[in-house]
């Protein structure tokens, strides 16, 4: 005991933080020790973020905090939030806050120095959070920098201020593989400075790569916690072994493939933003009855547009979409019911595609009363069984949808598109920015309808691998090209182009991380 | 990584406001278009360019509306401005003096062009030259107006951060509450009241400035009631702007993270809140010269200043339609010309494209 | 708390003015000779105005106009805004867009009382013309604002989820953008009447829109101005009336929605 908190450069002893008699974590220990990497794991909600911020000294409003929190001689913590554009001034240059941070270090200069020592240190800050073309950086605005930037200047920040523990709060959410290694080894070069690291994330992967010590949180309490290498060889609390089953992903579906003429064909597709701007080319691509297909690549890389072409909802673009051999009108307008209730699409953000004014039910049972022209009687009460299966219960069904959850909206958007008994269901990321136990939960829906729902197929839209494994063929998309599309274990297992293999080396890197 | 911007927008679809048009008349304007777009050199340019486009469709539109009115009369025009006079040789003197003879879109090219050379045509009931009225009447105007505007900058931005400063507490209730009150109130009621009250029961402010002609300045006595009048609407409405603007930046994250990062309090307020709550005050500043310009021409109509509104109101009361023409346009292309500026400078405060516009 | 006060507040300063403009004209009772102008007392509670009529009996028919053409001018207002913002809102068409909204931009530019002085110069609107005149001046504005809430409404991915359901274009504008963008129209409409109030009463006060001996509290004040160190009363009553009936009308809508807003 008297070891390790000696070694301990930030402590937390029996913190409870309680809002409107809630308690938002209770009873938490925590210690964290320089150049190591302290990890939160849990789900939302689990009182991770309450914890991370409490090493800030800072609670939410109204909070009754009790226990201790020791801090380095009450010295700085740095804070890389999730989304880093949060704490950019919008109105101001990179520099301000920078400079600002840099000022007090170098009051004991004369006057005349101080301006160009306080910019050398900035720029030494940036070019630790490898930032290396500093100087044209600080002049710039925040919108003007990439996500990437914007988080290693948030970084640098903490860098300059000389933090010596900070805490990065889910840094690689919704982050594709490749930008998910980065932000790994950006924050392992922080601990190898000799910087105590707390990393609350839910994603166990990434844990795995970076973290020493983990803690399993859930419902504000640490159910468990120790050495990385232990929790994932021998993990003694039920939740953690749940939380890292949900890890292992589905076997690739192993049916055979079913010739016969594809549902659902591309020709020839060319899409464009703005009229000028090409964003993709599919020159070609095939989904045949009941097949699952996955279209994976990074971030801009055109592959929702790809979904939204399919869908009707971009129309501004060239070449044909077959529906059982007939071209589809590109323009959701100018398909008729039957069409629409064909092709239905499931959106990235349930919350947003929600009317929030009306409940769910109401909301869900509308694709059957408009696309199949039954009454709102037999509609209501087949949006019911549906929802139910999806595991939805009447209760929540009958709530609006500002007081469900992003995954429980989730499976209520499935239900809704389910409802026009669609040929064709196009899921956008709909697992993307739902923890680790949601996220297995709605694929487990998703893998469910591909077996019972006949000849349903699915398009599965994601820069996620671990989802893709889902689907039985898998087409990757670069820069709006689809540079490689084939079966998914070959895919997986024999990737031909370099983007593809360079996808799976880092998915594969940051699986086996620390394993190795 | 690609450009994702402020996390919360859905992917691909990330909504970015673009340069709208006008000066937002309360609120600032918001107009979303479908790509994400990043504000570079070009787009800056175009933004320039599409505000100085629409300030020069405005400035013609507001030329031929105030000609288009003139044609909208019933009837003879020269028969209906002679109104309640309808003698044959002043009905003949009007369609002399406004050549109603000729074809409308002669008469308009002729008023315009001659408008470019700062020739408003003349008037009706005295024949005296319009540009003469302007010029007489322009002093009182602008001193009522610069001396506003000089004291509304400091008064409103003061407030308001004052306000924001201590928000929730005493100061800014009593701030909040007063400026929301007063904020409706129009100038002629509030102006006799303080007349009434402050002129007349305690004597301490003279009334009206009857008897000091275009000579104000050296009766600053008589400016106090008019100028206070003038500044009680904008005040208000700068104050609660700056207010609010303050409030939320200082409730930000990046206002909390400048805290956090140890940077002094009245640092984080003034160098980090205080250009967030900045475009939109600008704006709103563009919006008080309508304002300004209603206030002063019931000010001047309350205290009897012989300013542009008196004249304009002198112009409508006895139909002089070429005076009142010539000043419309000039307040016209002046709230075209000070709105335009305002949005300029409020895009140059807001690096973002588009948030200000 | 402070809400609910301020709620109340605002509801009785604005209560007395709204009770005489709308109630007034029924309590007035018939014309009585006339008196000598500006006298106080003599059988008249507040004394006569400048031409001898008894000012109590003015100050009760004189709210009617004021209240009700600003409720007109809003209510016109909004017929013509709505309708606007949200076909401009919903089309993909750009150039029915620009159509639609690039009009009322250029209108923007023109100051609103000067617009309205403008067409009084030339024609001789009455309370109807005013109305219609004020309506005409928020058009641009209230429409602008509309669209910019319907806009944000428009291009969430609940109308597409809605296009994909095949829901018609009735109810993907009226039940759901129109819906979203209600709380932006109430917080506006609050504004806006006060806009109107302030815009219809100075406009009066200016001589636009009535009669110059009307019954009407703005031409009151201006029409009795030159008694007003013999009488003030004919001044100050209706001047006060017009300050609690702007500044009732603004506290109570924004305590109104400051309660909705807590409550959301």
């Amino acid at each position: 005991m008297s070891r390790a908190t000696q070694a301990a450069v930030a402590e937390i002893r029996d913190l409870r933080v309680e809002v409107d008699g809630r308690a938002l974590v209770d009873g938490v220990h925590l210690r964290v020790h320089p150049g190591k990497v302290t990890a939160l794991v849990g789900a939302s909600g689990s009182g991770k973020t309450t914890t991370g911020l409490a090493l800030l000294g800072e609670y939410p409003a109204g909070a009754q905090v009790t226990g201790e929190v020791r801090r380095p001689g009450d010295g700085p913590v740095g804070y890389v939030p999730q989304h880093p554009a949060a704490v950019l001034n919008p109105a101001r240059r990179v520099s301000a806050l920078l400079d600002d941070i840099a000022r007090p270090q170098v009051r004991h200069l004369p006057r005349a120095e101080r301006r160009e020592a306080a910019r050398a240190l900035v720029l030494r800050a940036l070019e630790d959070a490898q930032l290396p073309d500093g100087e044209v950086l600080l002049s710039r605005y925040p919108h003007q920098l990439s996500g990437g930037q914007q988080q290693r200047v948030v970084l640098a920040q903490a860098l300059l201020l000389g933090a010596r523990v900070i805490v990065a709060d889910e840094p690689t959410t919704g982050q594709d593989a490749l930008t998910k290694s980065r932000i790994v080894e950006q924050l392992a070069a922080v601990a190898a400075r000799g910087i105590a690291v707390v990393l609350l994330s839910h994603d166990l992967d990434v844990v795995r790569a970076l973290a020493d010590e983990v803690l399993v949180m859930r419902e504000g309490r640490v159910v468990e916690s120790g050495p990385v290498e232990r929790l994932w060889t021998t993990p003694r609390h039920e939740w953690t072994r749940r939380l890292l089953d949900d890890q292992r992903a589905a076997p690739p579906d192993a049916t055979a493939a079913e010739a016969g003429r594809p549902v659902l064909e591309v020709r020839d597709l060319t899409a464009v933003h703005d009229r000028r701007t090409v964003v993709l080319r599919a020159p070609h691509l095939a989904l045949h009855p009941g097949e699952c297909v996955a279209v994976v690549g990074r971030s801009g890389s055109g592959k929702t547009t790809l979904a939204r072409c399919l869908a009707g909802l971009h129309s501004d673009h060239d070449g044909d979409i077959l529906l059982d051999g007939t071209p589809l009108a590109r323009s959701l307008r100018r398909r008729d019911r039957s069409q629409l209730a064909a092709v239905q699409y499931v959106f990235q953000d349930a919350r947003a595609a929600f009317d929030e004014h009306r409940p769910v039910l109401r909301q869900v049972a509308r694709t059957a009363v408009r696309l199949r022209g039954i009454d709102e009687r037999a509609a209501t009460a087949e949006a019911s069984t549906t929802l139910h299966r999806l595991g939805l219960s009447e209760r929540l069904a009958h709530r609006r949808p500002g007081e469900l959850s992003g995954g429980e909206l989730q499976r209520a958007a499935l239900a809704r598109a389910l409802l026009a008994r669609p040929r064709v269901l196009i899921c956008d990321e709909v697992t993307s920015g739902l923890d680790t136990v949601t996220r297995r939960g709605i694929l487990d829906v998703l893998s469910g309808l591909v077996g019972e729902e006949g000849d349903l197929s699915l398009v599965l839209v994601t820069h996620d691998l671990d989802t893709a494994r889902l689907a039985r063929r898998v087409a990757v998309l670069d820069a709006g090209e689809i540079v490689e599309q084939g079966p998914t274990r070959q895919i997986l297992t024999a990737p031909q182009h370099p983007f593809t293999i360079a996808l799976m080396r880092t998915t594969e890197r940051l699986e086996t991380g620390t394993r190795l | 990584m690609t450009t994702q911007l402020g996390g919360s927008a859905a992917k691909g679809r990330g909504a970015v406001s673009k340069c709208g048009s006008a000066a937002g008349r309360d609120q600032p304007r918001r107009r979303s278009t479908r790509k994400t777009a990043y504000r570079d050199t070009a787009s800056g340019r175009s933004f320039v360019a599409r505000r100085l486009l629409l300030g020069g469709a405005q400035t013609l539109a507001v030329v031929l509306l105030v000609f288009a009115l003139t044609e909208a009369l019933p009837g003879d025009a020269a028969v209906a401005l002679a109104g309640d006079q309808p003698d044959p040789a002043r009905i003949a003197a009007i369609r002399e003096a406004m050549d109603l003879d000729r074809p409308a879109p002669e008469r308009l090219a002729d008023w315009a062009a001659g408008m470019l050379h700062g020739d408003f045509g003349t008037s009706l009931t005295s024949g005296r030259p319009v540009t003469q009225y302007i010029t007489d009447a322009f002093g009182p105007t602008l001193l009522l107006a610069a001396l506003t505007l000089a004291l509304l900058v400091p008064l409103g931005f003061g407030l308001g951060v004052l306000a924001a400063r201590h928000e929730g507490r005493l100061v800014d209730r009593l701030v909040s509450s007063v400026t929301l009150a007063v904020y409706a109130v129009p100038e002629f009621a509030l102006g006799v009241l303080l007349v009434t009250v402050l002129a007349l029961k305690l004597a301490w402010l003279p009334p009206t400035a009857v008897g000091y002609g275009t000579e104000l300045l050296g009766h600053p006595a008589a400016l106090v009631l008019p100028v206070l009048v003038l500044l009680a609407r904008p005040v208000c409405s700068l104050s609660r702007l700056v207010r609010a603007g303050m409030v939320d930046a200082l409730a930000s994250p990046y206002a909390a993270h400048a805290r956090r990062y140890g940077v002094p309090g009245a640092r984080v307020r003034y160098a980090h809140a205080l250009p967030n709550a900045l475009a939109p005050a600008v704006q709103q500043l563009a919006r008080t010269v309508d304002w300004l310009l209603c206030g002063v021409i019931v000010v001047e109509a309350l205290f009897v200043i012989p300013g542009l509104g008196t004249v304009l109101l002198n112009a409508v009361a006895e139909r002089d339609v070429p005076v009142v023409q010539g000043l419309a346009v000039v307040f016209g292309v002046l709230t075209v010309l000070l709105n335009l500026g305002a949005d300029l400078v409020a895009y140059r405060l807001t690096p973002r494209a588009g948030v200000a516009a | 708390m402070t809400a609910y006060r301020r709620f109340a507040l605002g509801l009785t300063v604005v209560a007395v003015p709204l009770v005489l403009a709308l109630l007034g004209p029924l309590f007035a009772g018939d014309a009585g000779p006339r008196a000598v102008s500006f006298t106080l007392g003599g059988g008249h509670w507040l004394g006569t105005d400048f031409v001898g009529r008894d000012v109590w009996r003015q100050v009760l028919l004189g709210g009617r106009t004021v209240v009700l053409t600003a409720l007109a001018a809003t209510a016109l207002a909004y017929l013509v805004a709505v309708p606007v913002a949200l076909v401009s809102a919903l089309t993909r068409l750009r150039r029915l867009e620009e159509l639609l909204m690039r009009p009322l931009d250029v209108l923007l530019a023109v100051p609103s009382l000067l617009l309205i002085l403008l067409v009084a110069s030339v024609f001789s609107p009455g309370a109807a013309g005013l109305a219609l005149l004020v309506a005409l001046v928020n058009v641009p504005d209230a429409a602008r604002i509309v669209r910019a809430a319907a806009g944000e409404a428009a291009a969430r991915p609940a109308v597409e989820a809605l296009r994909m359901q095949g829901e018609t274009w009735w109810r993907i504008a009226v039940g759901y953008v129109g819906r979203s963008a209600l709380r932006t129209l109430a917080a506006d409409a609050g504004i806006r009447l006060t806009g109107v109030l302030y815009l219809v009463s100075t406009a009066a006060f200016l001589g636009v829109g009535v009669a110059p001996d009307a019954a009407d509290w703005a031409v009151m004040v201006d029409r009795n101005r030159t008694g007003l160190l013999v009488q003030p009363w004919a001044v100050v009553v209706p001047a006060l009336l017009i300050v609690a009936l702007t500044t009732g009308t603004n506290l109570l809508f924004d305590a109104a929605l400051e309660k909705k807003g807590r409550r959301r």
